[in-house]
């Protein structure tokens, strides 16, 4: 399912990491995904370092740790939509954090949704599993020539 | 604008000289010649002084004071009692009922007039006036005419005096802010009017200008020595004159704490005591005849009893007399605080190193022989009063800097306070903050590591099942068992840690659909469940609704658990029929043991096992810190078996914090029934 798709993950927890890819698998979520362990490598992967390049192709979604090394969540997020190439992408917040003023942040800096990561991996699961269906398959990404 | 003087006084020529002294001495006076006249006058009029005579037609004085002193709007009226009843007695009686004088008949114009200027001026307290005034003082009425027209166009208001003796009394009236003496007057001349007024202490900070003529060069060179403080000849141009008088007012400025100190050439009393009529009389003329208003006693208590009621400038006293002797009226009076500083003159009849000593010894400031001239004991009376005036003005100006010191110190004080509190706060914040911080590196950090290990668990089972055996796959269970209910816990101490944060937001909510949303919530996620629950209607609360979710949160989440075992269970949610400022939640669950009732709220306090109801212990400690942060009260009943019930109140009132006496009684009573 989904093959063509892709998705950045950015977690700098390898277990973190593993679970949720192990969780894009119970879910059937075939998609490649592509990981980045910081804010800055995410942003490398995005906008191709230093020569400022955007990569042709973007991924589909972007599944956005909070906490992270360098940049953290947030500064990511903003310098994404801060640049018009990448303004659109969907970006889905995936965090520890239920701190009212965590998740108020981040819609302000332009997250689509933000999801708390449950402890209980069977919710965890779940919780992927409805991400994955609802960004890849039942929602309509804007027409290209805008994004 | 000063209010009139009042003038009571039956005998028209006192009326009408009064009167006239007044008006020259620049105060406007009201006359009546009896109580009921003095009464209406009281009624419509206010008044800057009443100057009262004590027997009236129609009337006691001193009865008429009593009436003053009761009325509401005059009480303040300062009044000076006047009459030819000398003895120390009536002086006594009205004084006592309330006089701020007492002025003996025949009364000497000029002291009058002293004593009501200086009573008015206390009373009003001086207004600043709007021009400079000039004291000029000049026995050429030609010269003083010209200079005075000179400078009343330069914008002074000018006071003249034809000489010395005149200007110094003028001067101890109008405090002028600068004088202008002739060198060559009759009677004293320049130089020594100079000196006195320099050696006064009221008067001694207004600038001297010294007017001499061209011939007179051993005048000059006397005035400056003198102290004056400019000097031009007579025949000069008047322009040049004037120019060198303002230059002079100009340079010495303001004159700042002159008005505190009563001025020497002002109205003096001074107390004799002496047990010989004839001395005493003697003794009164010569000080009338300076200017002193002399109160004469006979004996050394009428004294004592008189200074009670009634300060002088000075007391001359008399070594030898019947009852208490000098001495001993010295030693007395010396031990009152307020009097200690009235200086004090003995008398003695005979002049030698034994009876000096005595008299010293008593504490007297100064001793005389009663033999002696007159002239020396005024001049005795003089000296001491002027020590006196010196030691007052040193004693203002110490209790100034003492006042100065005291107030930097406490102003010093208060800064460092200050900078304490502010040290404080900060320290607070920062701690606030680093407690913040804590609070979020516990909610991701520790949750984080959880999820692995239950993640890891699961994939375990899942990957690896078929390699473990029944015990292996029970083992793993409890891991993952463990994990989330360590997760929970996690989830409590953060919310736990919340409500201690941000402000609280008092505001109208509505306790009632608050509670029944919580409800239906619970209802949603347990289907199962069948709760009869019953939320009272329209209940309000001025709280803040986010902690007061967190509350109910707990206290119906808490009934719905303890009632699970129950078929008939029944939740009721309201407010206490006799005090509505407190609320309650109650349940027929599970209860509680009331021996107990102290433990519900401490923290990881759990009164159930893990098997029979699964929780933290966390949730009554958040809600108890909730309802103390709303400055309430919660407590709670209960009976195992029986169910629970937790009232709350939220505002801190005289009995928002306290128990209902009627709970208390039950509560009581339901401890023995679980003891017995």
């Amino acid at each position: 399912m989904h093959k063509d798709k892709t998705i950045l993950l950015v977690e700098d927890s390898p277990a973190d990491e593993a679970l949720t890819l192990r969780a894009l698998k119970k879910a059937n979520i075939m998609s490649e995904v592509v990981v980045a362990r910081d804010g800055a490598e995410a942003l490398d992967y995005l906008f191709g370092g230093e020569a400022g390049e955007v990569r042709r192709k973007l991924p589909e979604l972007i599944l956005l740790d909070l906490k992270l090394p360098k940049l953290d969540g947030h500064e990511v997020l903003k310098r994404i939509r801060a640049d018009e190439r990448t303004h659109l992408l969907p970006v889905v917040v995936l965090t520890t954090s239920v701190e009212d003023e965590d998740r108020l942040e981040s819609y302000r800096v332009g997250a689509n949704s933000y999801v708390r990561k449950p402890v209980n991996f069977t919710e965890f699961s779940q919780a992927v599993l409805q991400l994955g269906l609802y960004w890849l398959v039942l929602n309509e990404q804007p027409p290209q020539s805008h994004v | 604008m000063t209010p009139p003087v009042l003038i009571v006084d039956d005998s028209m020529t006192v009326r009408m000289s009064l009167s006239d002294l007044l008006k020259d001495a620049g105060l406007d006076s009201v006359t009546c010649s009896t109580v009921a006249e003095a009464r209406q006058a009281l009624g419509e009029n206010t008044f800057a002084l009443v100057i009262l005579d004590v027997l009236l037609p129609d009337g006691n004085g001193v009865d008429l004071l009593r009436e003053i002193r009761a009325m509401p709007q005059a009480t303040a009226t300062t009044v000076m009692m006047l009459s030819t009843e000398s003895e120390v007695r009536d002086r006594i009686r009205g004084l006592t009922t309330g006089a701020d004088d007492y002025v003996g008949k025949p009364y000497d114009p000029t002291y009058l007039v002293g004593r009501a200027r200086e009573l008015v001026r206390r009373g009003v307290g001086e207004a600043s006036p709007g021009k400079e005034a000039v004291l000029l003082i000049d026995d050429s009425v030609t010269f003083r005419e010209e200079l005075k027209e000179a400078l009343e166009q330069a914008g002074y208001s000018v006071f003249v005096a034809g000489s010395g003796e005149e200007g110094l009394r003028i001067a101890a009236d109008v405090r002028p802010s600068g004088i202008v003496v002739d060198g060559i007057l009759p009677g004293i001349d320049g130089a020594t009017f100079i000196r006195r007024i320099r050696l006064d202490a009221a008067l001694r900070g207004s600038p001297c200008f010294l007017l001499t003529g061209s011939e007179d060069k051993s005048a000059e060179l006397s005035a400056l020595d003198a102290g004056a403080d400019a000097f031009a000849v007579k025949e000069e141009n008047i322009g040049i004159i004037l120019a060198r008088i303002s230059a002079m007012l100009r340079s010495a400025g303001s004159q700042t704490g002159r008005e505190a100190t009563t001025s020497l050439q002002g109205p003096k009393k001074v107390l004799a005591v002496d047990d010989s009529e004839t001395y005493l009389q003697q003794l009164a003329e010569s000080l009338d005849s300076e200017g002193y208003e002399v109160i004469l006693a006979r004996s050394g208590e009428e004294a004592l009893e008189m200074l009670a009621v009634q300060q002088v400038d000075c007391v001359l006293l008399d070594l030898v007399m019947k009852g208490i002797d000098g001495r001993e009226t010295c030693r007395r009076l010396k031990l009152v605080p307020i009097l200690r500083d009235i200086p004090v003159i003995m008398l003695t009849a005979v002049d030698d190193r034994e009876t000096m000593i005595q008299s010293l010894g008593a504490g007297a400031d100064d001793y005389i022989a009663k033999s002696s001239e007159f002239d020396l004991v005024r001049a005795r009376v003089m000296a001491q009063i002027r020590r006196k005036q010196f030691e007052d003005e040193h004693r203002t100006v110490r209790e100034q800097l003492l006042r100065a010191e005291f107030e930097a110190q406490k102003a010093r004080t208060a800064l460092e306070a200050a900078e304490a509190r502010g040290a404080l706060a900060e320290e607070l914040q920062f701690k606030n903050e680093e407690l913040e911080s804590f609070s979020y590196s516990v909610a991701h950090d520790l949750r984080a590591p959880l999820r692995s290990i239950d993640g890891f668990s699961l994939a375990l089972l899942e990957d690896c099942g078929d390699k473990l055996d029944d015990d292996g796959r029970r083992y793993l269970k409890y891991v993952r068992d463990s994990a989330q209910e360590m997760a929970r816990l996690i989830d409590d101490l953060l919310a736990l840690s919340r409500v201690t944060r941000g402000d609280l937001k008092r505001g109208e909510t509505h306790v009632s659909s608050l509670a029944r949303s919580i409800v239906s919530r619970l209802e949603r996620g347990h289907p199962d469940r069948e709760v009869d629950v019953i939320v009272a209607d329209g209940i309000v609360a001025d709280c803040d609704d986010r902690l007061l979710t967190i509350v109910l949160e707990n206290l119906i989440g808490n009934a719905w658990k303890f009632t699970g075992k129950r078929r008939d269970a029944r939740i009721e949610v309201g407010m206490m029929e006799d005090d509505p400022r407190t609320y309650f939640v109650r349940d027929n669950g599970a209860g509680f043991d009331m021996s107990y009732a102290s433990k519900l709220f401490g923290i990881f306090q759990r009164l159930h096992s893990a098997a029979d109801f699964e929780g933290t212990g966390i949730g009554l400690v958040t809600v108890q810190r909730i309802i103390r942060r709303h400055g309430g009260r919660i407590w709670a009943q209960g009976q195992v078996g029986h169910g629970a019930t937790f009232y709350f109140t939220l505002e801190s009132g005289p009995d928002g914090g306290m128990l209902p006496r009627a709970q208390e009684a039950t509560l009581t009573q339901r401890t023995r029934d679980v003891a017995a």
